[in-house]
This record gives C-alpha cells, sequence and structure tokens, in this order.
C-alpha cells in the first residue's frame, strides 16, 4: 500500500538527527570550514549517538538499518551543515562494503577498533571513474604473486585522516580488483589548495610508488569485485543523495525565513512573484529530489533489481536539484548571500564541490540510459552477494 | 548595415587588453584570490601604464559646454565608446574579474560624476587619476544594510546646514570603498518625499565622521574590497553635492539623486554583463583546452564533454551579443535600459552555469587551486550587484508592458 509515513522508531532517530544537527552542527560550521576539519567532541558526539554506525553490520555493533530509515537520519543531519557531515571521521563509503561483505576476513582489524569504538576513518578510492588528467593516473601492474601500484589519484575526501583504504581499480588487464589497505606506509598524501567547498572533509590526493600489493590485500577480483563495487556504489549514491536532500531543505529553510522577514518596496520581498515563486521552485525540486531517494532506497532494500538504476536517478536528480536550490537561495538573499555573514554562501560552494567528488551528473545519466535501453545482467546480484558473504569465513 | 565584425580598432584594443589580461592579471589571480588583495605593488605598476577599469565613457547625455567645444573627431571616437567599454571589460572579466574591479580609477564612481557633475566637480575628482599619481580610486554608494534592490528606501540623511550637509548613515557592500579617494553617496535630504529627496555626495576619504568599518568576507571576488562605510555627523561641503544645487531645484527637469543612481545602472550593466562573458568564456577556453589535451578522442566522456562545451560557447555568443547590442544603442545614444538588463540578466546566469558544468568536465581535479574553481565562486555576483537577476526581470518586463499599457 502507498504510503508516506514514516516508522515511529524512524521519527524518532530523525528527531535526534534534528536536533544536534541544530544545536551542535550548525553553530560550528564555519569553525570547521576555517580550521579545515570537523572538532573531536563532534566526532564523539556521532559517534555516541550512533549516526557513524547506521550502515553498519550488527555483529560489527553497527545498526544494520535498512536504506530507507538511513536516508532519513541523513538528510536530518545534513541539514545541519553538509560540510559538517562530510567532515566525519568514519568508516564513509567503506560501510557500504562491510554490510555487503560483514565475515571478510581482512576486516578483522577494523571490525575489531570499529567494536571498541575508536573509529578509524577510511579513505574511499575509486579508480574506475573516468580520469582524464594526464598526471593522475593509476596503474596496476600484475607482478610475481601480487601487484604494483603506481601513480597519483584525484582528491579524496577523508585522505587526510585515512588510516585504511579502499581501492576499486583494474589491473593493466583490464580485470577489476578491490584492494584493502591498512598501513599508511603504503600511500603518501599529496596535499593541495582546495577553496571552493567541503573544506572540513580532509580531502587530498593519494599517491603510489612501486607499492606492493600482495594477495592477501586484494579482497575481490574480477567478476565478484565487479558486482561487489556496484553493490556498494549502489547504497553510497542513495546515501550522498540523501544527503544532497539534507543541504536544500536547510537551503530552503533559510531562504523561507529570510523572505518572510527582509523589507524592499514597503513589503516583505515574499510577497514579489519573482521570490516567493522561486521559493516555491525550490520546494517542489527539494520533495521531489527525497522522494526519488526513498525510492531507491526502498528499492535497494527489497533487492529490487532497479535498485541501481533507481541510485543513478536519484543522484542525479540530488545533484541537479541542489545547485539550483542553494544558487537560489544565494540568490533571494541578494548581497548577504554572497557574503559568508550568512551560511547560505557556504552551501552553495559545498553544494559544488559535493557534486564534483560523487559521480558527475552526465555520467549517472548515460549509466542510467544505457541501462535503459541495453538492459543488464539483471537480477542474481544480491543471491551472489550472498554467497560472496557466506563463503568467506569470519 | 547589420555587422558583427569588430571594426580594426575595436580589435587592437581587444588585442591590447587580452594581452594585459593574460600577461599581468592571470599571473596574480589565485594567490590575490588567496590573500584576498591584489597586491598593492601590481597596482602601482599598472596605474603607471595607465590601465583602469573603463566605466566612464558611459552616460555622457549631459556633455557640457566645455565638452562640446571639442572637435568633431573626438566626439566621433566617443561614440563606440561604449563597444571599446565592453570589448575591453570582456577581455578584464576574462583575466581577473577580481583584479578587474580593483584596476585603479573612478570604477563605479566614475559614470555618476560624469553624467551630473558640474565640470568644476568633474575636473576635480576626475584629474586626481593619472598615471604620473599614486594610484587612486573612486567608489560608488547606494546600498544600505535595509536598502539595496530598492533603493528609494534608503535611510542615509543629509541635513543642510551653513555651506553644506550633514551626513548620517551606513553602507554597505561597497567596491573599492575603503581604498577610494572618494566615494559617490547617495542620501536623502527628505525621506518622505521618496526619491525626489535623494542627493548624490561625493565623501572624498579622510572626511571627519567618514570610515570604513568593516571588510566583508565573500564566496568570491575575494581580491576585490567589498566596504562597510559609515557616516557619523560628517559634514560634507555645498561644493561635493554632484551637479550642485542649482541641477536639483530645476524640478522640470526631473534631476534627482535616484535619477543619478539609476542613469549610472543603465551605463554600467552593459560592461557588468561583459565581464560575465569573459569569465564563461575564461572557464570555456580552459576546459575545450584540457578536453582537448587529456581526453581520448571517442567514447561516453568525450561525447559528454563535447556537449556541454558546444552548449556554453552558444551561450557565451548570445550573451556578448545581448551585450555589444546594449552598448550599440548607448553609442548611437538611444534608450538602452531594457537591453543593459537583458544582457546583464543573461549573462549573470550563463557565467555561473558555465563553469558549474566545466567544474563537471574537468571532475575532482578541477577544484585544487584552480583557475576555473575560482571563477565559479566569482561568476555568482554577476547575478547580484548592479541591480540583482529578479529586478533586471522587472525592467524588462516593464518595458515590454509599457506599450500596451500595463505598468508592473
Ligand atoms: C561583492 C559586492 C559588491 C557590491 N558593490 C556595490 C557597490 O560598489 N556599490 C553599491 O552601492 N552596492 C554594491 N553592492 C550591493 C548590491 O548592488 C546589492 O547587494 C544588490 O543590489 C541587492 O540588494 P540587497 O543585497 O539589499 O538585496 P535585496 O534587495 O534585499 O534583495 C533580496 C532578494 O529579493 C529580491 N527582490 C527585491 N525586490 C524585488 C522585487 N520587487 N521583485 C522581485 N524580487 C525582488 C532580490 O532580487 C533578491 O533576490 C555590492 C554587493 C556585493 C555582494
Amino acid at each position: 500500500m502507498i504510503s508516506f509515513q514514516p516508522t515511529v522508531d524512524e521519527i524518532a532517530f530523525r528527531n535526534l538527527a534534528r536536533n544536534f544537527a541544530k544545536e551542535k552542527l550548525r553553530p560550528l560550521a564555519r569553525d570547521f570550514e576555517e580550521k579545515r576539519q570537523v572538532s573531536d567532541e563532534i566526532s564523539r558526539g556521532i559517534n555516541e549517538l550512533g549516526f557513524s554506525a547506521l550502515e553498519l553490520p550488527a555483529d560489527w555493533d553497527g545498526l544494520e538499518l535498512p536504506l530507507i530509515s538511513q536516508v532519513q537520519i541523513v538528510e536530518a543531519l545534513s541539514a545541519g551543515d553538509l560540510g559538517g557531515v562530510q567532515g566525519f571521521r568514519g568508516p564513509g563509503e567503506a560501510a557500504s562494503l562491510f554490510r555487503l561483505v560483514p565475515a571478510h576476513p581482512l576486516f578483522n582489524k577494523i571490525k575489531k577498533t570499529t567494536r571498541e569504538k575508536t573509529w578509524p576513518a577510511v579513505a574511499f578510492l575509486n579508480g574506475n571513474k573516468p580520469n582524464h588528467s594526464s598526471s593522475l593516473r593509476l596503474e596496476l601492474q600484475s607482478s610475481g604473486g601480487g601487484y604494483l601500484l603506481n601513480g597519483t589519484s584525484r582528491p579524496l575526501r577523508m585522505a587526510k585522516y585515512a588510516g585504511y583504504l579502499l581501492v576499486g581499480l583494474k589491473d593493466t588487464t583490464g580485470e577489476q580488483l578491490l584492494i584493502w589497505l591498512e598501513d599508511h606506509g603504503q600511500w603518501r598524501l599529496l596535499e593541495g589548495d582546495y577553496r571552493l567547498g567541503l573544506l572540513a572533509s580532509g580531502f587530498s590526493k593519494i599517491q603510489f610508488h612501486d607499492t606492493v600489493i600482495t594477495d592477501e590485500q586484494v579482497l575481490a577480483k574480477g567478476h565478484e569485485a565487479k558486482v561487489l563495487l556496484s553493490q556498494m556504489l549502489t547504497r553510497t549514491r542513495v546515501l550522498e543523495a540523501a544527503k544532497e536532500v539534507g543541504a536544500m531543505e536547510a537551503a530552503l529553510d533559510h531562504a523561507a525565513v529570510y523572505t518572510a522577514q527582509r523589507k524592499a518596496f514597503g513589503q516583505e520581498i515574499a510577497k514579489f512573484q519573482g521570490v516567493s515563486f522561486t521559493l516555491a521552485d525550490m520546494s517542489i525540486k527539494t520533495q521531489a529530489a527525497r522522494h526519488l531517494v526513498w525510492q531507491s532506497a526502498l528499492k535497494v532494500d527489497d533487492r529490487d533489481p532497479e535498485g541501481e538504476a533507481a541510485s543513478q536517478s536519484a543522484l542525479q536528480f540530488a545533484h541537479q536539484s541542489l545547485r539550483f536550490v542553494t544558487d537560489c537561495a544565494v540568490q533571494l538573499l541578494g548581497g548577504h548571500g554572497y557574503v559568508q555573514d550568512f551560511p547560505v554562501e557556504k552551501w552553495m560552494r559545498d553544494a559544488q564541490a559535493q557534486i564534483i567528488f560523487t559521480e558527475g551528473e552526465s555520467e549517472l545519466l548515460l549509466d542510467h540510459g544505457e541501462r535503459l535501453i541495453v538492459g543488464e545482467e539483471r537480477g542474481g546480484l544480491h543471491d551472489f552477494i550472498q554467497n560472496v558473504a557466506a563463503s568467506n569465513p569470519g | 548595415m547589420i555587422s558583427f565584425k569588430m571594426s580594426p580598432h575595436q580589435i587592437q584594443v581587444k588585442e591590447v587588453v587580452h594581452w594585459f589580461a593574460e600577461n599581468e592579471m592571470r599571473p596574480i589571480s589565485l594567490a590575490s584570490d588567496q590573500h584576498k588583495r591584489v597586491p598593492d605593488e601590481w597596482l602601482e605598476n599598472i596605474n603607471q601604464l595607465g590601465i583602469q577599469l573603463s566605466t566612464s565613457s558611459f552616460g555622457d547625455s549631459d556633455s557640457t559646454s566645455e565638452e562640446s567645444d571639442q572637435t568633431e573627431k573626438r566626439k566621433k571616437s566617443e561614440r563606440q565608446g561604449n563597444r571599446l567599454a565592453v570589448i575591453a571589460a570582456e577581455e578584464l572579466g576574462w583575466g581577473d574579474p577580481a583584479i578587474a574591479l580593483t584596476l585603479p580609477g573612478p570604477g563605479l564612481g566614475g559614470p555618476p560624476v560624469q553624467a551630473s557633475g558640474t565640470p568644476e566637480q568633474k575636473r576635480r575628482f576626475m584629474s586626481i587619476f593619472s598615471r604620473d599619481e599614486p594610484p587612486r580610486w573612486g567608489a560608488y554608494a547606494l546600498t544600505e544594510p535595509e536598502a539595496g534592490s530598492d533603493v528609494s528606501g534608503l535611510k542615509t540623511t543629509a541635513v543642510k546646514t551653513n555651506g553644506g550637509y550633514i551626513l548620517n548613515g551606513q553602507k554597505v557592500f561597497i567596491t573599492n570603498g575603503a581604498r577610494a579617494s572618494w566615494v559617490v553617496v547617495f542620501a536623502t535630504v527628505d525621506q518622505k518625499s521618496g526619491r525626489a529627496g535623494h542627493r548624490a555626495f561625493v565623501v572624498e576619504k579622510g572626511t571627519p565622521g567618514f570610515s570604513c568599518t568593516r571588510l566583508a568576507d565573500k564566496m568570491g571576488l575575494r581580491a576585490s574590497e567589498t566596504a562597510e562605510l559609515l557616516l557619523e555627523d560628517c559634514f560634507v561641503p555645498e561644493e561635493n553635492l554632484l551637479g550642485g544645487e542649482s541641477y536639483y531645484e530645476e524640478k522640470s527637469a526631473g534631476h534627482t539623486g535616484f535619477r543619478v543612481a539609476m542613469q549610472t545602472f543603465d551605463n554600467t550593466r552593459p560592461i557588468i554583463a561583459a565581464m560575465a562573458t569573459g569569465i564563461a568564456r575564461a572557464a570555456f577556453e580552459y576546459t575545450l583546452d584540457f578536453v582537448q589535451h587529456e581526453y581520448p578522442k571517442h567514447g561516453r566522456s568525450f561525447h559528454t564533454a563535447s556537449t556541454i562545451l558546444a552548449k556554453a560557447q552558444q551561450e557565451i555568443d548570445a550573451s556578448r551579443l545581448l551585450t555589444w547590442e546594449a552598448a550599440w544603442k548607448a553609442d548611437m545614444g538611444k534608450p538602452n535600459a531594457k537591453e543593459a538588463a537583458m544582457c546583464k540578466s543573461f549573462s549573470g546566469t550563463i557565467s555561473l552555469g558555465v563553469c558549474s558544468r566545466c567544474l563537471e568536465v574537468l571532475g575532482p581535479d578541477g577544484v585544487e587551486g584552480h583557475l576555473v574553481e575560482k571563477l565559479y565562486r566569482d561568476a555568482k555576483i554577476f547575478d547580484i550587484f548592479e541591480g540583482t537577476n529578479q529586478i533586471q526581470h522587472l525592467i524588462i518586463a516593464r518595458h515590454l508592458y509599457e506599450p500596451l499599457g500595463v505598468r508592473i
């Protein structure tokens, strides 16, 4: 039966997230940006309240929530400050992989630390994304029993603080690999000059120089790796899109309150249709984006074969709407929107950075469109994942 | 005859300014953004070369008798001043919009002085900008905390006193407001009479009671100074009332500070539009070059980049033509308020859009210490200052409905 009613538990958790976002995250957002990191106190709060364990498997002491519950909580948090949320140190995108193959022996160490509540940060290097800059090429060459990894990644979120690195990359023969690195010594940070947005997220490039990857560090190979990566990306797309909806909600709320109070030409500017219709458009896009996120979360939770396509569609629409909504929020504040006395200019910068650091709009549309026209190996993915999980002794 | 070809003189101006933008502005662009300041030494050198952001070739409708003595040849050359100004402004926007707005000269304060100043005021205030002197700036202070789009709501008061006026009030977001040798300040002599009570004063730096209280931190355009100014019992002599008292006394001529302010906008908007076009072109050219050199010439990303770049070029062309039309109309002495609003509105929007889509093509590699990332942050202001996009829409709509007897 069609219903848009969250459960009582979801409402309670969402309210908790909303309060945390409002009282803790929002007031410190500029400070995080300036210091280029989220404070330990906030990170502790996030962890203690369970926000970083939403996606983690139950036997890692995680909450293992369905995506439909997670997206509501993540949205509420991001409405506090997207930059702050992206600056939390924790498992990041890798949480979805832990969820898919919780018993993989390579995860024993991080599982232990996670259960001890020390919350190490994990960075994710998706080497499959098209990378056209000649200075940023990664090469994974088979060598002896393992591989040699060389080259420089594009800037990665959390790279600066990461104790672990998850790498999805094809080797020189085109075989897909998923690699798990837990020794800092295997990579070098190439920190850069970042000014756009999400400045507390620990961006850095990562450099490899003849890094030896042993077979033991390979999580999965070939078809298995491809499927795992695609399943992981499906989940992270939904969660990233939910964060974007939260950022839209923040911008929408701020613009509504501001335009209701600001006066020009003898009346509240909200009374001008140029303003009110813009605000209405912002709200339509936000709500539509939210529904697409919910739809994709439900499909993934239901193991619907269309889950991946729905995640691409949801993230693409969220990107497009996020740009529109945050830009309009700046616009509706006029000159006050452009200066740093108000948060909207930061949200617009954060939004653009968020879009750049996740999959691009055109890329997502093309992936989705190709899938519609050509089709993909449908079904079976989940069964496959379950088999992978089962075949790995914990 | 319709022609979109530049004359040899226009080409020459474009090339010279482009050379300057490429070789003088670009090398300091990213560092100036980072330090939120254009280096003083650079400004001194530039001043010696005599380079300014030309906004003052506009608005010469009120030519004085002195000016009418100018030779026919001079007048003829002035009649392409608006087109030359937008051609140059596009190149300066391409180089760096924040640095362009910081080039020494009268800046946005120039047009009101040129359009409404007495010959004596023009001489006094404009003659200080010389390559033989240290760099100097003028500024234009209309906006207040509670009055931006609605200029008629300005609250800064000017009370007549012996030999001048006492000004009280606050101005915000004033470009070059702290460094300016003088600022054209708009104030009201009678709040009840609305626009009719507005006056424009030239307030000189160092005048007691006139101070800069803060510089604003911004999303972009960081190298350009955005100042908050305070006027506390600030005495401004009569000679600094723009146009003099007689200018406002001729009621039939409809002269008010409001008109001075608005006339300025009609004249400066095409320049702002040209700069926005230059920003978009800079992002486009950079990205095109990147794709040409780094992308494989086939496959999905190549096709995606192709459509994004084709769209960008189309929008840049349309933006430039709208801007040229507004400038051409001004050169021809025709009213150009609608065209000025159209080019300003269109260019502000496409400039941001082009930068954003170029960032998509460049991907995460494009955000590190990067020109296009900076251009994106700079571009947004072109939708806001010199009248927001919504206000441009209002102006355009008014012109469309006016002949039909509908006033909106
Ligand atoms: C970097 C920077 C530099 C600047 N430089 C200068 C300068 O040198 N000198 C100067 O005087 N000013 C300057 N400004 C100020 C700028 O021109 C104003 O910010 C701008 O005109 C908008 O005014 P506001 O900020 O008060 O916005 P508001 O007027 O409060 O507008 C808020 C929102 O309401 C909308 N709105 C208002 N009225 C209507 C209406 N009737 N119909 C539909 N929508 C409406 C606006 O479009 C906007 O979206 C600068 C601003 C910045 C940020």
